[in-house]
């Protein structure tokens, strides 16, 4: 690793003064890499760092006592640079301004001690960084201090030994600073047992964020804003039609390189803006080889067959669940009330607010990159199958990153960048222009629902009968290869449903469409929970019940905790002590998932062909409450991103050619269109759950239930208002 | 083909004026602060004036970066949210945001804070900061703006 590390440290000005011993919980390793991993991102030869002296693989500490934490998570909006770092100011009874927290810079270390614990790689997704490191990094914490606390011992026998708040060792006698017993702690070996804190002195406070002043002032680094000295600018241009590859390609174009990258091509030029135009002027210029099965890649096409795959008798489909003694179709037969509804629900993009890009360095022997990246583990194997270079030679630096929404876990505009730069060997920054980042994402994919329910005399729910037809991620990249590959992603949010359901079959029937999939905040649940929240919302209807007490009466033993939120976002949102303005509505749907349970209530007004969602009421439960003020501003970003898709979200294609260009006609929220919401955190002592896409699948059923209340009209097809424009209102 | 003719300007950017060699003055004033002069605080969102993400101040009024041509901002004082912190209204917008823990991932926030502070030195107060803001966050921040812009 010697290549990448020279010339990091070359670039950054770090300290490399690491004596580093490994007390990671999750893997050790030899971490000398660690002591220069770059902090923003940025190679900019300005980075200077004090010199620090690492303890473990998490922990460095500078002779003015600062600490400063490396996490593997990527920070992209959900404040986890805050919140991992409030599980260690608490182990460590830090004084939260002394504590800062940075991107560990990934490399080969293998085990890798920043792996996500709940993947076992590095990769940020599923709302599991909180979850996952709630445990090891407060255990890391607590063995680096009993680390302080032996140094401290060997300095001044005398025992009696505790944490005094602001990185201090004391016995009463002698107080130490960290600082002073770091290089001496660094040496002993970690150990194999500790007690973790139970002080709630940080964790569960409102601190504030510690990334939000640099994204105050200009001075966060995102992977748009790196620079390296000699870089030069790329940007690129894909086949309008999904799935083209490049048949030939000019050499040059306005006097910049061109680039062949198989499916897009690369050009090269001294600023973006060039870069940009040359790539859009090459539009007709390239020839480009069309994929031959265009009508698994038409919108019209595409629901067609999922609309015969929703009723075909001769299909087989999978079953995920089925449970109960009788098969739900037979009990559906003696229902005395019944629903069998539709739901259907488009691709939809990703639209980051900051637009696929990455920074690559590629030499003969080492390969380097800064990028918005979720998904540092695959970067590996990227990068190693295009330069042949070993891992060992590889460095992998996390910027910031403005949205990541599932998007930026993929590989495409990594491997582009590294591409470029392999072939031109300067260092190259590329940059996708917004056109490109919206016609040529990894979709949510669209599914088509169908929901078969009956109640008996008695008001018991008998029988579910759940098929889901969509495009399937996992068979889409043969990630479960095999005759029958498991998508379990798909139903998520329909099986394990929580209500009392006496017979259910929970079927998936993968439709063979061929537009590109990905993982969209909240994913199966983003279309699974729209299904189930408004069929269950139709039956209380069909049934002459209050959406909310049927619910209620579905859930009292099983699930107390999504009873729980069900009470109190009821008593939050008045539905059962006041009635809502006049001329409003509401609409509740309620969820377990990602390890927390919500429930939203929802109140509009309006007509039929316009709407506004005034007020959005929230309960969560999520376990312990790391930061309470992120917890809310994600249920509000949750919220937001929710109605985007709800209300306008929606990719078409037409033989492969997606409709949209920009925001322009892919129309999102924007604040005078922002409801009030409410949040209300339900105390709990439970283990962590998630919350970066907690908030979002409820949004769309609770908005549609609210919407039938108030006229009359069920949405089973979202967006509510397809085709929608957006200007510079 | 055109053949690019190197044009040397001079841009007042936060009371520093600083020189940028570019080949077209019709490129926009965004990709000269972030490309040339190494500005990157000012953000590239969409390209086409719609998202706001690229908004400066010039002659202390809020544009969209991304389709202005640099050739008109010469001669006139531009305020990046790099300039921010040694402007009276830009300190007080950047204090009324970290108070309010406005950002997320960040990136809408330079043209969030640009379009505030453009509102401020036009006279708006408090709740009427709002209006003229449509600029997008899919982070979905506009609560918190909306807090924020009440004290200022
Ligand atoms: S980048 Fe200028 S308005 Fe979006
Ligand atoms: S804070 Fe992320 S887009 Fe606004």
């Amino acid at each position: 690793m010697s290549g990448s590390v020279d010339r990091r440290a070359v670039l950054t000005g770090a300290a490399a003064t690491a004596l580093v011993i490994p007390v990671a919980v999750v893997a050790t390793r030899n971490a000398a890499t660690l002591a220069v991993a770059s902090t923003s991102g940025t190679a900019t030869a300005s980075t200077t760092q004090p010199p620090g002296a690492a303890l473990g693989a998490y922990l460095q500490i500078d002779s003015a006592n600062n600490v400063k934490l490396f996490i593997g998570p990527s920070e992209m909006g959900q404040g986890i640079m805050t919140g991992l770092g409030q599980l260690v100011a608490e182990e460590l009874m830090l004084n939260w301004s002394q504590l800062s927290v940075e991107h560990a810079t990934a490399t080969a270390a293998s085990p890798n001690p920043f792996a996500n614990p709940m993947f076992g790689a590095q990769i940020t997704g599923g709302s599991t960084s909180i979850r996952g490191w709630y445990i090891p990094l407060r255990t890391a914490a607590a063995k680096a201090r009993d680390m302080l606390f032996a140094a401290a011992e060997a300095a001044t026998p005398g025992g009696g030994w505790q944490l005094a708040s602001g990185g201090k060792v004391t016995n009463g006698v002698t107080t130490f600073n960290f600082s002073d017993l770091v290089a001496a702690a660094a040496k002993l070996t970690p150990p194999s047992s500790v007690t973790l804190a139970t002080t709630r002195n940080v964790i569960g406070k409102r601190l504030h964020r510690t990334d939000i002043p640099a994204k105050v002032d200009g001075s966060a680094v995102f992977g748009i804003d790196v620079q390296i000295p000699g870089m030069v600018f790329a940007s690129v241009i894909h086949c309008p039609t999904s799935g083209g590859i490049v048949a030939s390609m000019p050499s040059s174009q306005n006097g910049a390189t061109l680039i062949n990258l198989g499916d897009a091509v690369g050009v090269i030029a001294t600023n973006t803006w060039s870069a940009m135009n040359a790539a859009q002027s090459l539009a007709s210029a390239i020839k480009w080889t069309l994929p031959t099965n265009l009508a698994s890649r038409d919108s019209v096409q595409i629901l067609a067959t999922a609309q015969s795959l929703l009723t075909s008798t001769t299909v087989t489909p999978r079953i995920y669940e089925s449970v109960g003694g009788i098969d739900p179709a037979a009990a559906l037969g003696q229902a005395t009330t019944k629903i069998d509804a539709t739901y259907n629900l488009p691709y939809l993009a990703h639209a980051c607010m900051e637009v696929l890009n990455c920074t690559a360095v590629v030499t003969p022997t080492s390969a380097e990159i800064w990028a918005p990246t979720q998904g540092q583990a695959m970067c590996f194997p990227t990068i190693m199958g295009i330069t042949g270079l070993p891992a060992s030679a590889i460095s992998v630096h996390t910027t910031y990153l403005g949205g990541g929404l599932g998007r930026k876990i993929e590989q495409d505009y990594i491997s582009q960048a590294v591409k470029i730069a392999k072939q031109i060997g300067k260092p190259v920054k590329l940059v996708w222009s917004r056109k490109q980042d919206f016609q040529n994402d990894k979709y949510r994919p669209c599914a088509s629902i169908r929901v078969q329910a009956g109640a008996d005399a008695a008001g018991n729910i008998t029988a579910l009968l759940y098929r889901n037809v969509s495009p399937s991620i996992n068979i889409q990249r043969n990630t479960t290869p095999g005759n029958n590959p498991e998508d379990t992603g798909a139903v998520a949010g329909a099986v394990g449903l929580p209500y009392a359901i006496a017979n259910r079959r929970i079927e998936f029937v993968p439709n063979p469409a061929d537009i590109p999939l990905g993982y969209w905040r909240s994913v199966g649940e983003s279309y699974n929970t729209f299904a189930v929240e408004s069929a269950i919302d139709e039956l209380a209807l069909a049934m002459g019940k209050d959406p909310v007490a049927l619910r209620r009466s579905l859930l009292t033993s099983a699930n107390p905790r999504l009873l729980g939120v069900l009470n109190a976002v009821d008593k939050l949102s008045g539905w059962s002590t006041t009635a809502p303005p006049k001329g409003s509505a509401r609409g509740v749907a309620i969820l377990s998932g990602f390890g927390s349970y919500i429930g939203l209530v929802a109140e509009i007004s309006g007509s039929a062909t316009s709407i506004r969602v005034n007020k959005m009421f929230c309960a969560i439960d999520c376990g312990v409450a790391i930061n309470p003020d992120s917890i809310e501003a994600q249920v509000q970003g949750g919220i937001a991103h929710g109605l985007s898709a709800a209300l306008w979200g929606q990719v078409t294609f037409a033989s492969g050619i997606p409709n949209v260009t920009n925001f322009s006609n892919y129309r999102v929220l924007r604040r005078a269109e922002m409801p009030a919401v409410s949040v209300a955190i339900v105390p709990s002592t439970e283990a962590p759950g998630g919350v970066g896409e907690t908030g979002v699948p409820c949004v769309a059923p609770a908005v549609a239930n609210a919407f039938a209340k108030l006229t009359g009209v069920r949405v089973r097809t979202l967006p509510f208002f397809p085709g929608a424009t957006m200007s510079d209102g | 083909m055109m053949v690019p003719v190197s044009t040397t300007l001079t841009l007042n950017v936060n009371g520093v004026n600083r020189t940028a060699t570019v080949s077209d003055t019709g490129m926009p004033l965004l990709w000269v602060l972030r490309d040339i002069l190494g500005l990157t605080g000012t953000k590239y969102g969409c390209g086409i004036e719609i998202c706001g993400a690229c908004t400066v101040l010039v002659n202390g009024q809020a544009e969209k970066s991304c389709v202005m041509d640099v050739g008109s901002a010469v001669g006139k004082p531009i305020m990046t949210v790099e300039g921010l912190a040694v402007d009276p209204d830009g300190q007080k917008a950047q204090a009324a945001w970290i108070a309010n823990q406005v950002p997320q991932c960040g990136y809408c926030q330079p043209g969030m804070l640009m379009v505030t502070v453009g509102a401020m030195k036009a006279g708006h107060h408090g709740a009427s900061i709002g209006s003229e803001n449509s600029n997008v966050c899919v982070c979905g921040t506009y609560q918190r703006i909306n807090q924020a812009v009440q004290g200022l």
